[in-house]
């Protein structure tokens, strides 16, 4: 679910997140499809980004997050539950970049 | 060797509000939250007077950080539904923002991260009010803002110690100034009158065991301070995990499922953590 500045918006996105005007009042629901109108009034009432559906962006590739996972965990080596602590870790990465697929 | 008076060191950091570097309206918190006579009424006035701090305390509210799902329109609403103390650590929470992101990048995102790991575990403990214990997350390292705002040149050079030395900050701090960031915490958690439970998280938050009427809540933030750090989520002081407390692990007990469910929660609801307090 990436966070979209409303200059990046193209007609045919979704939305995933509701999004309020400044009173708090919804004026997109979930699941609206983005249309050139929709994205013009967006810009006209100032709101900056939006959620839309789709794959987000991950700053760093799934390897460089494990080498840095190492890393900080460097001090708790021979550390059974600090170990097992790690591999959880790494194991969530693996699934994060998994469903982002 | 301790390069520090202690005594010094503990006047200095309670008597932050005076320092000049400290923005006027943060000011103005510190000394309306050291009056131990604070009510309900007051503090709904003293933040609906300011538009930009209740705007900030809106927003955190109705952030995925505390989970709750309906929108909360007014800070009146929101202190009856909050509790005194909980709104007394948000607007503390959100008004050291700045300053903690002068003080130390990424300590603002780690205790963010904290707090919304707090909240989940809380509420999977089934604890009454995880608010509190959301809140008590968010501010668990407000020690380090203080030594950062008190002794700046020094604490950058402790922070920058820490690669070539292998230590945690914790341990940095320990070594040269003989006291940390957790106990200079508890100093201004009971200047300000902060209520006994968050005083001894604050306290004891790298020592779970020794917390004594908040242990479970002291157990949570322990453990989502070393899960957030070991994700990687902001910047806490150092590169390194800490190790984690037996006892808070333990007490806690979580199974790796758990764990994994946690970490994925947490993700969906930092997703939007830019906006708060900006």
């Amino acid at each position: 679910m990436p966070k979209i500045s409303v200059e990046g918006l193209k007609p045919g996105m979704v939305i995933s997140k509701p999004v309020f005007n400044e009173n708090g009042v919804v004026i997109l629901k979930e699941n609206t499809e983005l249309t050139e109108n929709i994205i013009n009034r967006l810009k006209k009432m100032e709101i900056e980004y939006v959620f839309v559906k789709g794959e987000r962006k991950f700053s760093k590739t799934k390897e460089e997050m494990i080498l840095e996972v190492e890393k900080r965990f460097e001090r708790g080596q021979n550390k059974p539950l600090m170990e097992n602590i790690k591999r959880i870790i790494k194991e969530h990465i693996e699934e994060l970049y998994a469903r982002n697929r | 060797m301790p390069g520090i008076d202690k005594q010094k060191l503990r006047f200095k950091v309670e008597n932050t509000q005076n320092l000049p570097t400290i923005p006027a309206t943060l000011k103005n918190i510190l000394n309306f939250l050291e009056n131990s006579s604070i009510s309900i009424n007051k503090i709904s006035d003293f933040i609906s007077k300011d538009p930009v701090l209740t705007m900030k305390v809106l927003k955190m509210i109705n952030s995925p950080v505390y989970g709750f799902p309906g929108r909360i329109s007014s800070v009146n609403q929101a202190v009856l539904l909050l509790g005194l103390n909980v709104i007394k650590g948000m607007l503390l929470g959100v008004s050291v923002f700045e300053l903690m992101q002068k003080a130390m990048t990424g300590l603002w995102e780690h205790s963010l991260g904290c707090a919304a790991l707090s909240n989940l575990l809380a509420k999977k403990k089934g604890l009454k009010s995880p608010e509190d214990v959301t809140i008590a997350g968010l501010l668990h390292d407000i020690g380090k803002v203080l030594l950062a705002v008190n002794i700046p040149e020094l604490y950058e050079k402790l922070i920058a110690a820490t690669d070539k030395h292998g230590f945690t900050i914790l341990e940095e701090e320990n070594a040269v100034l003989g006291v940390n960031h957790a106990e200079v915490g508890s100093w201004i958690a009971k200047k300000w009158n902060f209520p006994n439970q968050l005083i001894e998280i604050i306290q004891f938050h790298h020592e779970a065991h020794k917390a004594k009427t908040a242990n479970l809540e002291c157990c949570i933030v322990h453990l989502s301070d070393v899960l957030i750090r070991a994700k990687g989520f902001g910047f806490a002081g150092d590169h390194f995990v800490p190790e984690v407390n037996q006892h808070a692990w333990d007490n806690i007990g979580l199974s790796e499922g758990d764990i994994k469910e946690l970490l994925i929660n947490m993700e969906e609801s930092l997703e939007d953590y830019e906006e708060l307090g900006a």
